[in-house]
């Protein structure tokens, strides 16, 4: 009864006006953001971040909350209308967009929001059971696990975003050197600064988020050059009863797997859509119709997506490690109000974790509104030409840079960072894994140090210790196993080549 | 030469090298008393590894070309460049309509009157940004 208790705590907290306010803005503001094309909620967040500098800090983080799952929601959105490949509703695609091709637009965005909205009840149930858990266990990490666990997280997102290993865990590592920017708090040497003074401090994590991922992207989509067709905005939103029946065992199980994937390291939205769609694609009753425009195709992805955001947020807030790079963004916004995530955190600050939890719940309410019956008013901005939206979004990547210092030179930053952001587009190199290494990097040296001072500089400690040595043998087994898969892969193609190569020698022989 | 896998090996040599490279130069000190070149050596070192087997493999799958169009990366970046130095100098407004009017050759069509609008939204909305939120941008 103690989470009950908690709970009327935290919405105690929630439900002031001021922070209902904050809700209905963040949730409102990230749908929109989220709607508009290449702006996934990695972008919408750091772009919009600079706004909440001036707000308390529940109501901040309520906010950035909202804004983050509403990006998700305004995501399926322009997925299914528009069949547009955000990172993170690829999934909705499949099955939403055929929905669309089909004529029912409405009862696939109806499916969404309704899933999305299940998904989230459940997730808020296992965040506000599992996070203070959790927190407990995190009491018994020592420096060296810290540093397993950020390892296995970088393995995990490198893995999960990229799909390649080299490549992202590259980035990370790019990632960590550029976080070495700026003045080492143990010697006070100023590490890579090339004598700038406005380096001392560091790179701002704004004008590498803004830089990658503001700029870069926009960039690419004026390279595209695609012109976009305008949705005609005709839909019929109220299903029948008996497609009414098929969302909920479709949306209930995609909570579940959600949930669950939410917490590991490297999970959240992408691999939980995935997931609950091949277990939809395995299980369900209508399995045949799935990858053209069934209910359940759209359903279990939608509910998954949404507990998955915010079960991401179990690891950031109980142990303080982002689990992936929007977490990261989110300790990010938490650092700068004044709060270490960790352990300690749901105990010192109680009314902002249980705020938190409850405000989702609000939220949820909000974005079903939003996203149900207002949706056909949403689908208006997608008649928005880009020639207007992307010099808009330059201005708001210039306001957003400048607000953090109030000094324009750090717009000079940003265009620096949106240029190397290009540079790893074009190379094919993801920044998501970049702002992990970004944010994490000053913490993985911190607790580096600091096991290798209470080792006496043996690395013994990172194998001797039960929780770092079971998380580093299963990076170890990891790497093998994608070691042993691209030789294999490297043979098969040989033998490939072999064959070809004898089949027309015989011909001729 | 012109691989994107090749080139992309190439790139993460050359970050890791400036790195490891910058890193000597700071005191490395022992594992068990690390220096503040320890920790950025070794994570350039990983980097340095990472980098020489994407060129290795490179040689082994098929080769892609970059596509790397510096006409928009271009103009997007003097436009951003353009609004930082109009605002410190001059003012903002004057920045946003040099920055609207710039990038706007990135896109697809030229439009004048498009530009002017949008420019004119853009005025606005910083001075709602001033007025409403308390941003402290010298617009005037």
């Amino acid at each position: 009864m103690d989470v009950l208790h908690n709970l009327a705590f935290g919405f105690a907290h929630a439900l002031t006006w001021q922070n209902l306010l904050f809700c209905a803005i963040g949730c409102t503001v990230g749908t929109l953001v989220g709607l508009l094309p290449g702006l996934g909620p990695l972008a919408t967040i750091s772009i919009l971040l600079p706004l909440t500098y001036s707000i308390p800090t529940t109501g901040a983080l309520i906010m950035l909350a909202g804004i983050y799952y509403g990006a998700q929601y305004g995501d399926s959105v322009s997925a299914i209308t528009m069949k547009i490949p955000h990172a993170s509703s690829i999934v909705a695609c499949i099955d939403g967009y055929q929905m669309t091709l089909k004529g029912k637009t409405g009862l696939a965005l109806f499916t969404a929001g309704v899933s999305s909205f299940i998904g989230g009840t459940v997730a808020i149930v296992v965040l506000s059971l599992f996070a203070p858990m959790l927190g407990e266990v995190a009491f018994l990490f020592g420096p060296a696990d810290y540093c397993a666990l950020m390892l296995v997280g970088f393995v995990c997102v490198s893995f999960v975003t990229t799909g390649s290993l080299l490549n992202g865990l590259a980035m990370c590592l790019i990632g960590v050197l550029l976080g070495q920017i700026g003045t080492d708090v143990n010697s006070g040497q100023q590490r890579f600064t090339m004598d700038f003074p406005f380096l001392a401090e560091g790179v701002g994590l704004i004008s590498i988020a803004l830089g990658c991922f503001g700029i870069a992207e926009i960039t690419k989509n004026l390279d595209n050059k695609d012109e976009r067709t305008p949705f005609n905005g005709e839909i019929n939103l109220i299903p029948t009863w008996p497609e009414f029946k098929r969302i909920i065992p479709s949306a209930l199980r995609g909570s579940v797997i959600g949930s669950f994937l939410g917490i590991l390291p490297g999970g959240g939205p992408v691999i939980a859509q995935f997931a609950a769609y091949a277990v939809d694609k395995k299980v369900s009753k209508y399995k045949h119709e799935i990858g053209s425009g069934a209910i359940e195709g759209v359903a279990g992805q939608a509910a998954a997506d949404e507990a998955a955001a915010r079960t991401s947020f179990i690891p950031l807030m109980s142990i303080g490690i982002p689990e992936n790079a929007v977490m990261a963004l989110m300790m990010a916004a938490f650092i700068i109000k004044g709060i270490q995530p960790g352990p300690n955190m749901i105990a010192g600050h109680p009314e902002l974790f249980w705020g938190l939890v409850a405000s989702m719940w609000v939220g949820n309410c909000f974005l079903i509104v939003l996203n149900v019956p207002l949706v056909r008013y949403w689908l208006s901005v997608f008649k928005i030409p880009y020639a207007v939206l992307f010099p808009s979004i330059l201005f708001f990547c210039c306001i957003g840079t400048f607000s953090v210092n109030n000094n324009l030179d750090d717009i000079f930053i940003t265009a620096v960072f949106g240029f190397i952001g290009y540079a790893f587009l074009r190379l094919d190199l993801d920044p998501a894994p970049l702002m992990l290494g970004f944010i994490l990097g000053p913490m993985l040296e911190e607790n580096f140090r600091r096991a290798l001072l209470i080792s006496r500089g043996s690395f013994g400690i990172f194998f001797t210790r039960p929780i770092s040595g079971v998380l580093l043998s299963v990076i170890g087994l990891f790497v093998l196993w994608q070691l042993a898969a691209f030789f294999w892969q490297a043979r098969k193609a040989n033998v490939a080549r072999g064959l070809a190569n004898i089949a027309p020698a015989s011909l001729e022989g | 030469m012109n691989d994107r896998n090749l080139l992309r090996g190439l790139f993460i040599v050359a970050i890791s090298l400036v790195f490891g490279i910058g890193a000597l130069g700071y005191q490395i000190g022992h594992f068990d008393r690390p220096g503040p070149g320890l920790f950025p050596l070794m994570v350039s070192c990983l980097l340095l590894l990472i980098g020489v087997i994407t060129v290795v493999r490179s040689r082994f799958v098929e080769r892609v070309p970059v596509a790397f169009n510096v006409r928009n990366i271009a103009i997007i970046l003097a436009s951003l460049c353009g609004f930082a130095l109009i605002s410190e100098h001059l003012n903002m407004i004057a920045g946003i309509v040099f920055m609207v009017f710039c990038a706007a050759f990135a896109g697809s069509s030229y439009s004048v009157v498009r530009n002017l609008k949008v420019a004119a939204g853009l005025i606005v909305v910083a001075l709602a940004f001033q007025k409403l939120l308390g941003f402290n941008l010298p617009l005037y």
